[in-house]
């Protein structure tokens, strides 16, 4: 069991399993703390495992897409709890810490204007419309079952993002370039030139998908020029194609998605999709 | 059941590459300061993206194809359930010369049960809940979706063992531990929908590989020992709606639910817990049923209960039994009937005839006429056998009368049975029919127990004979003598729970007793080639080929994926 200081808070914290929604409304309402505080209880109780930049070391990635779609109120409980089998808990950090680390650990993840449940004000029909029509997301990005393959699926992001940052992950996509998703460019030695997003790549071979689904074996040996583009397949213009009021009717589709969904129960550090 | 008591694509024509070497698995010489142990062919790749690998795309037609060949397409190969690869570059004469060409570890790490599904060079494979695409080539993981075990779950589904995937189109599919039916998008591993399918009893669970029959993808449970009603149910597979769902114990009303008193009904066991088998031509599936609920106590099911142990053949339209076929009338003993109904076309007494030939759990192999379910011939296959005294002319076991009661008796075959859901193979090539099989022996106790959630459903137990140890064997029966051509005794500290597979070109391979990996001569038993893989092996093999290469591959007892060639 685990009670806050404030009286204010007390009732949020009904008890250590059923706290989690708590923990949205804390990050809103507790921003004045900073990420000062967050940082350096990261820098003491995560980094040995999760390196500095939760980039991942003896323990996994914090910035990979699976723990990107957690929630607030899931990642503060896998704070507290630990993993069964893995990560201790650190429910002594006390309630207040772990809120500051868990929004510092957003602020890794790129993620560092998500303070709570995040507000859709758009129109959630006219998003989907757009989404599955003139703004062409679903040709690349499946949500909810629907839509292409070649770029990740979004029904989870939508809980993790608030508005404005989904506006802008789609006006600058590319800022930067998420690793899975960069478009490389290879040339073989028999003049063959492909162009697709990388699943596999080692010393020695690479899976190359291309947009028609294809996965391409290829062997090192047999590439003569690998290009790394510092670009996604994601078309660069939405900022002129689309309006901000169309912006936020998307963001508030793929928000309410997000919400509404239920979530495949993901194992703790598990990566989801990718093949790196 | 009780598994675990001892412990084409469009263009599928994939272009075989006129050599056999191929320009993957060579170092990047250059670039690593490495050596290149010889320089990849002229042929090998020379036009990466121009064949069709790589393409997920299957039709309906991949599915027909029989025999097997370059694409491994469903749990047992192909609609047959033969488990039989046309594939001939691995021959009595060079398969001395194996090698492993790559190892991949599930993350899962549990005993693996699954056989990989091969479209196109890319594998697909199941480990618990998660579901992977690899290189088939190297074992490279190409995406990978994951998904948590359930907990809270009881009896074989808690093992969270799965045997693989389905496929079709662009879209694989497979069975949680929990039944729900996930469809995923085989070019990223992204979820399109998933259905929970069985509700109403937490016991529910599922552990088999999904069967594709035209528009419908066909699943069942595990649970058979736990008090579960058992069911076959068809979904549309683009959708996911339930099209049909044939129940394996008859509600009140019903032919045959005389044997169920009440609501015992509802926990009568009969799951479908391993693919059956489909002949297009008499638009027929077949599907073997699991043991009655409670297991050992017969007092409160009397009767044949059926359709527990059957083979029940339905239209794949509409879910309509057509026939059933019963092995073990009144099981008490465990006897599941899930071992996979083969269909085999061949004569049979001078006659071509369309049969299935099944090795069942009870120790009698049985061929029958798959056009009527009428019986035509069953064989003893393991030397103790104690609990019927023989067969009449109709394929009714002569029962001996050995009861469980709360002191104990002694049957056998014993519980794990004198074969189990590890696969059997039929070899066009040698007429052959192989398949694994275990001498054992179990004292049984039975006790009245109720029935409740949350808890098996075996109403009571089991115990060996003192100082018995089951002895593995793997069994080759000819259809042309109906006769066993060869019998070879498995030596080793493990009885194994691994099926075979067999080859055009004779060769039959499987796990043995011994953590080997092994490859005989289908005509006498002969080994040619083995190798340890240091772990057990609880699965049955397949083969595939990838540009012009073929491979075996089998899963194995600690999560691990083994793939041979020729070097």
């Amino acid at each position: 069991m685990t009670h806050l200081k404030g009286g204010r808070w007390a009732n949020l914290w009904v008890s250590a399993g059923l706290f989690l929604l708590a923990g949205m409304s804390m990050m809103a309402q507790e921003q004045g703390r900073g990420d000062a505080q967050g940082a350096g209880e990261f820098a003491i109780n995560c980094a040995n495992c999760h390196g500095s930049d939760g980039q991942g070391a003896k323990a996994p990635s914090l910035t990979a897409p699976n723990i990107v779609a957690l929630s607030n109120a899931e990642l503060i409980r896998v704070v507290h709890d630990g993993v069964s089998g893995g990560m201790p808990s650190f429910a002594q950090l006390g309630d207040a810490n772990i809120v500051s680390v868990v929004r510092y650990l957003r602020t890794l993840q790129g993620q560092g204007d998500m303070v709570g449940p995040a507000a859709a004000t758009g129109d959630v029909a006219a998003g989907r419309a757009l989404y599955f029509g003139k703004a062409q997301c679903s040709s690349c990005h499946m949500i909810q079952g629907k839509g292409g393959f070649i770029a990740s699926d979004l029904t989870a992001y939508g809980r993790s993002h608030a508005a404005n940052a989904i506006a802008k992950a789609i006006v600058t996509p590319d800022n930067p370039v998420a690793p899975d998703a960069r478009v490389v460019e290879v040339r073989t030695k028999t003049g063959k030139k492909l162009t697709g997003v990388v699943r596999n790549e080692d010393n020695f071979d690479m899976v190359l998908q291309t947009e028609d689904g294809r996965f391409h074996f290829l062997a090192q040996s047999d590439l003569i020029d690998v290009h790394r583009t510092d670009h996604s397949l994601m078309p660069q213009d939405y900022g002129r194609r689309l309006t901000p009021a169309e912006l936020n009717n998307i963001a508030s589709f793929l928000i309410v998605a997000g919400q509404t969904t239920p979530a495949e129960p993901l194992p703790p550090g598990r990566r989801h999709g990718g093949g790196r | 059941m009780r598994i675990d008591q001892i412990v084409l694509g469009t263009a599928v024509c994939l272009l075989l590459a006129t050599t056999p070497g191929d320009g993957r698995g060579q170092t990047a010489g250059i670039k690593t300061g490495m050596p290149s142990p010889k320089r990849h062919s002229p042929t090998a790749k020379a036009d990466p993206a121009g064949d069709a690998t790589g393409l997920i795309e299957v039709k309906q037609s991949d599915l027909l194809q029989k025999p097997t060949k370059d694409n491994w397409v469903s749990y047992n190969g192909d609609y047959t359930g033969r488990r039989y690869s046309a594939l001939t570059q691995i021959t009595p004469a060079n398969v001395s010369h194996l090698v492993v060409k790559w190892v991949f570890h599930t993350q899962e790490a549990g005993p693996l049960e699954m056989t990989p599904v091969v479209v196109a060079g890319v594998m697909f494979i199941t480990a618990g809940n998660d579901a992977y695409a690899l290189d088939a080539e190297t074992g490279k993981q190409i995406w990978h979706h994951a998904r948590a075990v359930t907990e809270g779950l009881i009896d074989d589904a808690s093992s969270h063992h799965n045997r693989g995937v389905a496929i079709l189109g662009t879209r694989i599919y497979m069975e949680t531990d929990n039944a729900h039916l996930l469809c995923l998008d085989a070019r990223s591993g992204n979820l399109i929908w998933d259905v929970p399918y069985a509700t109403g009893n937490r016991n529910y669970g599922a552990t088999s590989a999904p069967l594709i029959v035209k528009d419908k993808v066909l699943v069942g449970t595990s649970g058979g020992d736990d008090g579960v009603r058992g069911f076959l149910a068809a979904f549309d597979v683009q959708t996911g709606k339930e099209m049909w769902r044939f129940w394996t114990i008859p509600g009140p009303g019903e032919f045959g639910n005389d044997s169920w008193p009440g609501d015992a009904y509802m926990h009568g066991g009969g799951t479908t817990w391993m693919p059956g088998t489909y002949d297009p031509e008499l638009n027929t599936v077949y599907w073997g049923t699991g043991n009655p609920s409670p297991d050992y106590d017969g007092s409160v099911r009397p009767g044949d209960d059926l359709y527990t142990s059957c083979l029940v053949a339905l239209d794949p339209d509409t879910g309509k039994l057509k026939w059933y076929f019963q092995f073990t009338p009144h099981n008490m003993y465990d006897y599941d009937s899930v071992q996979t109904p083969v269909l085999v076309n061949a004569n049979f007494h001078g006659r071509p005839r369309k049969l299935i030939v099944t090795a069942q759990r009870n120790g009698f192999l049985y061929i029958l006429d798959r056009t009527n379910g009428k019986y035509l011939y069953s064989r003893k296959f393991i030397s103790n056998l104690n609990w019927a005294k023989g067969m009449d002319e109709h394929g009714r076991p002569i029962s001996a009368g050995l009861t469980p009661d709360e002191k104990g008796v002694l049957v056998c075959p014993s519980q794990d049975g004198a074969t189990n859901w590890y696969s059997p193979s039929y070899n066009e090539a040698t007429h052959m029919f192989y398949f694994r099989s275990l001498e054992a022996c179990n004292i049984y106790t039975a006790k009245t127990t109720p029935f409740e959630e949350g808890r098996t459903y075996y109403s009571t137990g089991l115990r060996r004979p003192l100082g018995e140890i089951g002895k593995g064997y793997i069994d080759a029966f000819s259809l042309d003598k109906l006769d066993f051509a060869w019998r070879d005794r498995l030596i080793g500290p493990t009885f194994a729970w691994a099926g075979v597979m067999s080859t055009a070109t004779g060769l039959v391979a499987f796990g043995d007793d011994a953590q080997n990996f092994v490859i005989v001569d289908g005509r006498t038993g002969a080994p040619l080639w083995h190798i340890s893989l240091g772990q057990a092996i609880r699965a049955s093999p397949m083969s595939y080929a990838v540009r012009g290469k073929q491979y075996f591959a089998v899963a194995t007892g600690s999560g691990d994926l083994f793939s041979f060639a020729l070097p």
